[in-house]
């Protein structure tokens, strides 16, 4: 089953979402990403206990303080799903895209293309 | 004379294996990783088996290659599994503990020390022969190796084919030869191999599908065989994926599958059921969907049998989403409709009504039957032969053949699907292991790990490989664009393309290439880590770069298998993956592994047939273990049971086995006993118990666990069970049958399915066929005059269990299909129960007074969410556990060091749980036999100048291993530390890493992903 | 330790408004282990105004640095050449950092980063709570080991006032009640079997030492050089 999903979607391993620093997240943001979205294990399904339940304060934080300086914390997403489900991390994907298109670029982007012209 | 005899009272540490397929190469990887030498023989010029002719494998669609190749590069690369190919047994003797094998070896003309299996002599080859690999779809070379990957890789020449051999010149091959390595003059050779025991995997030949003239195999060039359409859909086969007719090469759309060809037939063919087809069918209907959505795939067929794990969701997915249809119908003629090269399929439906039906193409699905040198094979080794020339075993011991020391596995034992193969080739290891344990390490070699060089201060020269994974990626990928954008990446210094990254000659080059560079960092794009980063590691430490300085960009599945639609974007992508890669790479630093000690103790939950046989696996060599049963008494599902389908008494086995554990000095029965609590990791587990009546409470320490909780038999809910005492279930009637015979019994109905293949329960419970067979032969056989009624959707008596099913046929016992849509009802009666049902040749509604009306019920498995809780392990949704891998690790959990057994892994019957147990001993074995374990180096560790005594690590360690230490810093031991990198990631002071995913490791990812994105 | 939490965001863009180079400077000490100003929130800090800074289309430089400490000379002195580059820098650490950092180098403008709270302790993580006010007369030898100078609200030192219902102080926190101080004084003693201690009146305390005798001093003879 190969499943289609947007290509703009680019994965950085780790080996636990629990080591998904919110410097990380941020980071992301400045060099340019539009969105990121966390995958983890099912919630009470972790490998690791609770990296997935710190991961989502993680998400949580970086959501508030991309709030708070204006580039928009629903660009940052967490989601949960079982290693076998090729489906739905497609389908989580798609959702991921279409969400960020909505919102349109890194508002960063618009700033700096603005200045240039 | 004396000679010989000193030394068959030596125990030898080695095992020969003939035969090198899947199940072959699990039985090598396992004694050899246990301190055995292994020798494997092999026929042809490689090892593979079937397995490496499959495009994909059921349920989950993995790439047959991939799950393979990797096994097979561990096994080209172990040091202790010495491959003999071109190699026939002559003959053996000795025996337990030590035969002498020996062994003829046909010349292969090549010279596998200079060969570096460049493939130019093939290339130059001018003789075109037809290609066995690919069904006679295309042609090899008379100068060849087997398939692309094959192992070893060294060419062979084909005499009976060769230019020269045949007419006296050519020699071209010698001519292009880079390496000088044709040998003209090689010659037979024999050899002598002194083992301890023999693994017989030779696995079986295909029905030849040209020997039903009706289907027109052979005739018909649209007719092809199941192995053909293998080849068809196969990225790397003739048409590189494209479905098309060999005989005219047009997209087919109606194509027909004809199932049983030579399975369940014995007159034309063979009579037992070859257990694989009905699956691999359901499989190619699926992928050829997928290839091209137009295809429209009919397969006829007696009854489907789809009794594996998960098999019942896949066939309904198969209807449900791929629009594959299913005919119960058997084909009578496959003719070619002149001029268009369709065929025309004549069948009766399920009425009787003839009907013709055209299909643009036509694939016989073609079952398994033993080599026509089966019987000398078996001469040679001394094993006696069931009537179907399959070895003969015991249902209870099921690898053992008749001559202690020899075992069989695999098809070859009896037709099996790869997982089961895959288990039973542990199975062998595992007994075979048991006869030598004495001789352990006895014959292994002692290698000293290679010098790694010290890249410290160096620059970094990263050397970047780039994997068409056969079409996987290249079909949508532009490789060489891939490759030049890599070499315009800092430092960069090598960056090339291969076929199969992962192939033996690929590898090899890989270090030539790695050597003649100066590389010190590695990156490939290719697959998944997960499957083949170990491989690739290995391979760069090989040539004495540190494994740790290697990544991975995974450019198949993040890139060309989702990206398919649109090439172009998924090779810029692959180019930024790659990118990224490169970025982490120059990053990285060497690491160094750490060991640390095992407990070489066993801990076996759930005292059941499965959970016995695996405590005494362990136990036979020398293994203490812990067996915790929760019941007041060992025996299980067991205990219910009287016969198994073949006869054998299963009460008399139990009972042996249960005093043959009790009375085991290594094994320490603890019953009414729980888990409560569960530490550590491979090697080193600790685990709580409450025990007893009592409750007094024990920790046990150990080094693996193999689980083997069991299963029940379906309580049904259905039919007047429970309200009416005629209405009982098989393991009940077989009660009653052994108590009080059958000489009340004038009129039996049976249903199947209850409990299964439904709605809360997908699967299939793959025993209640042969129960209801078993049951109902025995019936018959005590008052043939009772007329027993089977009521069933598909008879599933798959392998050699046919006989039994054919045997009912022939005493009488009527068959019914029914229609899940409309099943049969059933009313009580004066003295018994009334069933209603339809019988579909006639229409009409029939009525049977039944003095038992038997459910088949399904198994359920034990209820094991506190267990799964507490091991942290995954169960499915009718809560069998999940194993780490449904093809090749069958019996490994996902975290290492617990392994799985017996109905707590699927349902199953009683000599597939002995296998499974024997495999998961074995399995266990590849960490008990050692005294220390290397760990991963991927831990955290603190930079403790930085620490400020947070205690932030301690509070957020998932397994509690951060300790502020006698200095006032963090400390984190690296052999308990998990590698999660929680602490990493929480730490406040930034004074911790997680060594391989530091920072500023994952941020130059980040950075080089993103690169130019603002 | 002192117990400081973080400014919001919102309140330090204020003070950066118009600034082109700005260093944060964490402190490894207190703040650190509240998790305020460490190394990781200078990172989180400095990464959040320098999107905002882009967003607004400004270009501003962010550095960051986190010293051991921002109460010692030593530590401070590791900044000291780089320091004139900066027309602003924030200092995460306690208000003693802050501070310090101020009269070592008073010609750069200084902003705290966090808001200092309290001296208190770590019931587990994310939940400090206060237990001392620095008052420089230590009596908990005499209350049992609860101290009434944090613990109660009108800093009584022998016995409750009126204002104590069944345990309870009459001064509340929003919504939450407070303990009142004296009365697990009391339930201390009284378990410890020194009720009659209680009894000891407490002179007239010398607040000198406490805030309200301005700013003090420390002074070790012994130690000074």
């Amino acid at each position: 089953m190969r499943l289609q999903y947007p290509t703009n979607i680019k994965v950085v391993r780790v080996p636990c979402t629990g080591k998904v620093d919110v410097l990380y997240i941020l980071h992301s943001f400045e060099k340019g990403a539009d969105g990121v979205y966390l995958v983890g294990c099912l919630e009470g399904g972790c490998h690791y206990n609770s990296g997935n339940l710190k991961a989502r304060k993680r998400v949580e934080q970086a959501r508030k303080i991309l709030d708070t300086i204006g580039i928009g914390g629903e660009r940052v997403r967490m989601y949960n799903l079982s290693s076998s489900d090729g489906p739905l991390f497609a389908k989580y994907a798609t959702e991921m895209d279409e969400k960020i298109r909505e919102m349109g670029p890194n508002p960063i982007k618009l700033a700096k293309k603005k200045k240039a012209a | 004379m004396s000679g010989l005899e000193s030394n068959q009272t030596t125990i030898r540490g080695s095992v020969m294996i003939a035969g090198g397929g899947v199940g072959g190469m699990q039985a090598a990887i396992d004694l050899a990783d246990s301190g055995f030498k292994v020798h494997m023989v092999q026929k042809d010029s490689s090892i593979g088996g079937t397995m490496v002719m499959l495009d994909k494998t059921f349920p989950t669609g993995d790439c047959s290659m991939c799950m393979i190749s990797p096994k097979m590069v561990e096994v080209g690369r172990h040091p202790d599994i010495k491959l003999h190919t071109l190699a026939e047994v002559v003959s053996i003797d000795g025996g337990p503990g030590n035969y002498r094998v020996r062994v003829k070896l046909q010349p292969r003309y090549v010279d596998a020390e200079k060969c570096t299996g460049c493939g130019i002599c093939e290339e130059k080859c001018p003789k075109k022969v037809t290609s066995e690999y690919e069904q006679g779809l295309t042609v090899r070379k008379a100068i060849y190796s087997l398939y692309p990957q094959a192992l070893p890789n060294t060419r062979a020449i084909d005499r009976d084919n060769c230019i020269y051999f045949q007419k006296g010149k050519c020699k071209a091959c010698e001519k292009f030869c880079p390496s000088d390595a044709i040998i003209w003059d090689d010659s037979e050779q024999d050899i002598e191999l002194n083992v301890g025991a023999v693994i017989l995997s030779p696995g079986l030949e295909r029905y030849d599908a040209g020997m039903r003239q009706e289907l027109g195999y052979g005739r018909w060039p649209n007719v092809v065989s199941s192995i053909q359409f293998e080849r068809i859909l196969s990225a790397s086969g003739p048409f590189m994926g494209e479905v098309m007719r060999p005989g005219d090469h047009k997209h087919p759309e109606k194509i027909a599958w004809i199932q049983c060809v030579g399975s369940r037939d014995s007159h034309n063919a063979n009579p037992w059921c070859s257990s694989v087809c009905c699956m691999y069918t359901t499989k190619q209907a699926v992928i050829a969907k997928e290839h091209d959505a137009s295809i429209q795939p009919t397969i006829f067929y007696m009854d489907i049998r789809a009794f594996g794990k998960d098999f019942d969701k896949y066939v309904n997915r198969a209807k449900e989403e791929y629009a594959v249809r299913y005919q119960r119908a058997m084909i009578s003629t496959v003719r070619e409709e002149p001029g268009t090269g369709n065929l025309i399929l004549r069948y009766a439906e399920p009425d009787g009504k003839l009907v013709d039906e055209t299909f643009d193409m036509v694939v016989l699905s073609i079952g398994f039957q033993p080599h026509k040198e089966a019987v000398a094979f078996a001469k040679t080794f001394g094993i006696e032969l069931n009537e179907h020339r399959f070895p003969k075993t015991d249902p209870f011991v099921p690898v053992e053949t008749t001559r202690p020391g020899i075992y069989a596995t695999g098809i070859y034992q009896g037709p099996k699907d790869i997982p089961e193969t895959v288990m039973q080739g542990s199975a062998v290891a595992g007994r075979a292991m048991a006869l030598l344990s004495e001789a352990r390490g006895s014959e292994t070699t002692v290698i000293e790990p290679p010098a790694i060089k010290d890249v410290k201060d160096e620059e970094p020269r990263i050397g970047v490989f780039v994997c068409h994974c056969g079409i996987n990626i290249a079909s949508v990928v532009d490789i060489e664009t891939v490759v030049n954008h890599a070499k315009t990446l800092p430092h960069v210094v090598y960056a090339g393309n291969n076929l199969f990254t992962c192939a033996q000659d690929s590898q090899e080059q890989m270090k030539a290439i790695i050597k003649e560079h100066g590389i010190n960092r590695v990156v490939v794009a290719a697959c998944s880590p997960k499957t083949h980063e170990a491989i690739f590691m290995d391979t760069i430490e090989e040539c004495g770069v540190n494994k740790y300085l290697f990544e991975m960009a995974n450019i198949r599945n993040q890139d060309s298998w989702v990206h398919s639609a649109t090439p172009e974007v998924a090779t810029a992508k692959a180019g930024e993956l790659v990118q990224g890669a490169v970025a982490r790479a120059a990053s990285l630093s060497p690491l160094d592994e750490k060991k640390i000690p095992v407990i070489q103790r066993g801990l076996v939950i759930g005292g059941g047939v499965a959970g016995m046989n695996a405590a005494l696996g362990l136990a036979d060599q020398g293994f203490e273990v812990v067996l915790v049963e929760k019941e007041a008494d060992l025996g299980g599902l067991a205990t219910r049971l009287t016969a198994t389908i073949e006869g054998a008494d299963i009460k008399t086995y139990l009972n042996d086995l249960i005093e043959k554990v009790a009375g085991h000095p290594k094994i320490q029965v603890l019953t009414d006993a729980l888990v409560t609590g569960f530490t550590g990791f491979k090697g080193n587990f600790t685990t709580e118990v409450i025990v007893g009546t009592g409750m007094y409470e024990r920790k046990i320490e150990h080094g693996v666990v193999i689980l083997a909780t069991g299963a029940n038999e379906y309580v049904p809910t259905e039919y007047l069970y429970g309200q009416n005492q005629n209405v009982m279930t098989q393991i009940e009637l077989a009660e009653r049958i052994e108590q009080s015979g059958a000489e009340d019994l004038n009129q039996v109905v049976m249903i199947q399915c209850i409990g299964s293949r439904n709605e809360g329960n997908p699967n299939c419970s793959r025993v209640c066929c042969q129960s209801a067979v078993k049951n109902a032969l025995r019936i018959k056989k005590l008052r043939p005059e009772a007329n027993v009624y089977i009521l069933y959707r598909d008879m599933r008596t798959y392998g050699l269990m046919e006989d039994y099913y054919m045997e009912a046929r022939g005493l009488g016992i009527l068959f019914f299909p029914y229609d899940p849509d409309n099943p049969p009802a059933a009313e009580s009666a004066e003295n018994g129960v009334v069933v209603s049902f339809q019988d579909q040749m006639t229409g009409r509604q029939l009525k049977v007074r039944a003095d038992v009306l038997a459910l088949s019920a399904g198994m359920t498995p034990e209820d094991t969410e506190e267990l799964a809780n507490i091991l942290k392990l995954a169960r499915n949704a009718e809560g069998f556990f999940v194993e780490a891998h449904v093809k090749l690790r069958p019996v490994d959990m996902a975290t290492e060091g617990i392994f799985i057994c017996g109905t707590a892994h699927s349902p199953k019957l009683i000599s597939e749980s002995v296998s499974q147990a024997l495999a998961a001993a074995s399995r266990a074995t590849t960490i008990l036999s050692k005294t220390q374990l290397t760990l991963s180096a991927v831990t955290a560790e603190v930079e403790q100048d930085r620490c400020a005594s947070c205690l932030i690590c301690v509070r957020s360690c998932p397994y509690g291993v951060p300790r502020i230490n006698e200095d006032g810093v963090s400390e984190i031991d690296a052999a308990l530390c998990h590698g999660c990198g929680i602490c990493a990631c929480e730490c406040p002071a930034k004074a911790i890493e997680l060594n391989w995913y530091k920072d500023d490791q994952i941020i130059c990812k980040i950075d080089a992903l993103l690169e130019g994105a603002v | 330790m002192i117990v400081a939490d973080k400014k919001p965001i919102e309140e330090i863009i204020e003070y950066l408004k118009g600034k082109q180079n700005i260093l944060i400077l964490g402190c490894n000490e207190c703040v650190t282990v509240c998790e305020a100003g460490g190394k990781k929130e200078v990172g989180v800090l400095a990464s959040a105004l320098r999107m905002y800074f882009q967003n607004q289309g400004e270009d501003v430089k962010i550095d960051e640095v986190t010293l051991e400490r921002q109460c010692d000379h030593e530590y401070l002195e590791e900044i000291r050449d780089r320091v004139d580059q900066y027309d602003a820098v924030v200092s995460l650490a306690c208000g003693v950092g802050v501070q310090f950092m101020a009269e070592k180098y008073h010609s750069t403008h200084i902003y705290p980063g966090v808001n200092t709270c309290f001296l208190g302790a770590t019931e587990e993580r994310g939940l400090w709570t206060e237990r001392c006010q620095a008052c420089g007369q230590c009596i908990l030898a005499t209350t049992g080991g609860i101290c009434p100078v944090s613990r109660c609200a009108k800093r009584l030192l022998n016995g409750p006032c009126g204002g104590s219902t069944t345990g309870k102080c009459e001064v509340k926190k929003g919504d939450e009640e407070i303990d009142c101080g004296w009365q697990l004084i009391v339930d201390r003693l009284q378990a410890l079997d020194r009720l009659d201690e209680y009894e000891t009146l407490c002179p007239v305390k010398d607040w000198s030492t406490d805030r309200a005798g301005g700013p003090r001093k420390v002074i070790r003879e012994d130690l000074k050089q």
